[in-house]
């Protein structure tokens, strides 16, 4: 049973002994890797548990991109320029943009399957457009100069040492959370509702508020990792915010595996790590290899190239032997 | 006041319903002591499943009440008749084909628990050895970790409706329970039903096809036709009666 949490202790054991083996520059980009495995971690959670596809993921996380660099560039009024208080700003922006959204669209109508991620397209689209026309935040060209965050001892995150094991920690917490929260009852119920929404209702559970829930949860995720991104990358843009980034997230957990949190973050850092290496070497044509691949993983592989490994045991509770 | 309770646990007063200018129910009534078992046979289109959609939430009723201890179900929403604790088998094998056998009984003792609230089920820390204790009694310990989808048709059946039992209601509704099982599932399954009436003091309303299960179970019947209660009694009574062999045997019976 303990060979199954190999591979889980394995990833983050190698994350933790990374700043001894690369060097600053390297070890800054593995740091941003690790934001966008958070944002593909937040998807697999809903997709992978809630049955919900999201393609509007880059919605909550452009939320907390935006709310963390209004927050520490001081334009909130009222609201002091704390970049601590901007990263805080940022999850709740994520988990409120997740829980409106799911309250307008499960409230009453009730969408389900394909109707809810025609619904998120449309919503990506239109904070694309609102936050390219909005000049007071930055308009098409974004904002820049977003802070670091300050550590104790002078440091700040801007620092690749420091600002790696800053992600790397909220990473961790991040996939605890989410862990805790899907091993929970409320995750066995929520997994109930992806196979069969009508006879969890019959057994007495309310299941709009049960998804709404679920998607305040991982827009909050996804705004943390948008808050570290706009920290980490010290600009926000429109781009963090639209379709482009949603469809990335879809990709990283469907290559890696929407059902297992681990796999969805390691899909993550592979896909984005050889979209980098590839545009290095072949130019342009890394989409095409990358869409392709995208494609063969799908159809070839639909529970992701991850998800077996590291698929982790039933918590005990739910084991019979 | 307690007794005239337990006398007409599930009471259905002259409940009616149509659709535009159908008359699929004109005017059903009949009670269900607690722990009582009563099976509703009919042809098809008789009004069965609507009867059972309305004592459900799913639809309400054109006219007329249905009372469970003295507190109005018809008309409510579906999760909160539920709550009150009615639970339905429907006639497809309703189980979570994603899900392994003890997932269903975490979701149903879940919703026992925690009455269905979120943040309650969030924080409740499960109930393992009354899952394994159910599961048990009911046969179907060996198939705990194994997932829904790969169960044989039979097993699905027991686990949908031993969910109902974990999920502690007081009324189960039972819509064909035996429909397209073998000879020998379809009496584990009668033993299943009463051990659970006889174990646990819940009423059970089934809606069954199949007259071998209905003479095997032993209950009293309850006759539709067309919308109506058409004949209550035993087996042997409403075998007899004359106008249910010619309504609903088939003349060839009479």
């Amino acid at each position: 049973m303990t060979l199954r949490l190999l591979p889980t202790l394995a990833v983050w054991a190698v994350l933790a002994v990374l700043p001894m083996l690369l060097g600053p520059w390297e070890l800054a980009m593995f740091g941003q890797l690790l934001i966008y495995g958070i944002a593909a971690m937040s998807l697999a959670f809903i997709w992978g548990q809630g049955g919900l596809v999201s393609f509007g993921q880059a919605l909550f996380f452009g939320a907390g991109a935006y709310a963390m660099s209004l927050t520490s560039k001081g334009m909130l009024p009222g609201i002091p320029d704390s970049p601590w208080l901007g990263l805080l700003l940022a999850v709740v922006a994520g988990a409120v943009f997740g829980g409106l959204i799911g309250a307008a669209l499960f409230f009453g109508k009730g969408l389900r399957t394909a109707y809810f991620g025609i619904i998120t397209i449309a919503a990506a689209v239109i904070a694309e457009r609102v936050t390219t026309n909005w000049r007071y935040i930055g308009g098409f060209n974004g904002l820049l100069d977003v802070p670091p965050l300050p550590l104790p001892g002078g440091l700040d995150s801007a620092d690749p040492f420091a600002g790696y094991l800053l992600v790397l920690g909220f990473a961790l917490l991040a996939f605890l959370f989410l862990l805790a929260v899907e091993r929970s009852p409320y995750g066995t119920v929520l997994r109930g509702i992806r196979c069969d929404e009508r006879r969890i209702m019959s057994l007495g559970f309310f299941v709009p508020l049960w998804k709404v829930l679920a998607l305040a949860i991982s827009g909050g995720v996804a705004g943390l990792a948008g808050g570290l991104f706009a920290t980490q990358f010290s600009f926000v843009s429109p781009a963090v915010i639209g379709l482009a980034l949603s469809t990335e997230i879809l990709i990283w957990a469907a290559v890696g595996g929407k059902a297992v949190l681990l796999a969805a973050f390691v899909g993550a850092i592979i896909v984005k790590y050889m979209e980098s290496y590839l545009s290095e070497t072949i130019g342009n044509y890394w989409l095409l290899v990358t869409g392709i691949a995208f494609i063969a993983v799908v159809v070839l592989f639909p529970q992701g190239l991850l998800g077996r490994f590291f698929a982790l045991p039933q918590p005990r509770r739910l084991r019979r032997d | 006041m307690v007794s005239s309770v337990t006398a007409d646990f599930l009471k259905i007063d002259d409940i009616r319903k149509s659709f535009g200018g159908i008359h699929a129910l004109r005017g059903v009534s009949f009670s269900l002591d607690a722990a009582g078992i009563k099976c509703i046979v009919g042809p098809n289109g008789c009004g069965k499943s609507t009867l059972f959609n309305i004592l459900t939430g799913v639809l309400p009723p054109s006219a007329g009440t249905a009372t469970l201890a003295g507190r109005r179900i018809s008309g409510l929403a579906a999760h909160k008749v539920s709550r009150m604790g009615v639970g339905r088998k429907f006639q497809v094998p309703g189980v979570l084909s994603d899900l392994t056998v003890m997932e269903h009984m975490e979701i149903a003792l879940a919703a026992r628990a925690t009455g269905g609230k979120v943040l309650k089920t969030l924080l409740w820390r499960g109930n393992r050895a009354e899952a394994i204790r159910m599961l048990e009694e009911a046969g179907l310990a060996e198939y705990g970790d194994k997932v829904a989808s790969q169960l044989p048709h039979g097993i699905k059946q027991r686990l949908e409706i031993l969910m109902l039992v974990a999920r502690g209601m007081k009324l189960l509704l039972l819509d064909e329970p035996t429909a397209g099982m073998t000879a020998t599932e379809t009496q584990a399954t009668i033993e299943l039903i009463r051990r659970i009436n006889e174990t646990t003091d819940t009423a059970i309303l089934v809606i069954e096809h199949d007259m071998t299960f209905v003479r095997d179970l032993a209950c009293p019947l309850i006759v539709m036709m067309r919308g109506e209660v058409l004949r209550e009694g035993s087996y042997d009574e409403v075998r007899a009666d004359p106008q249910v062999r010619a309504a609903y045997l088939g003349d060839r019976h009479a």
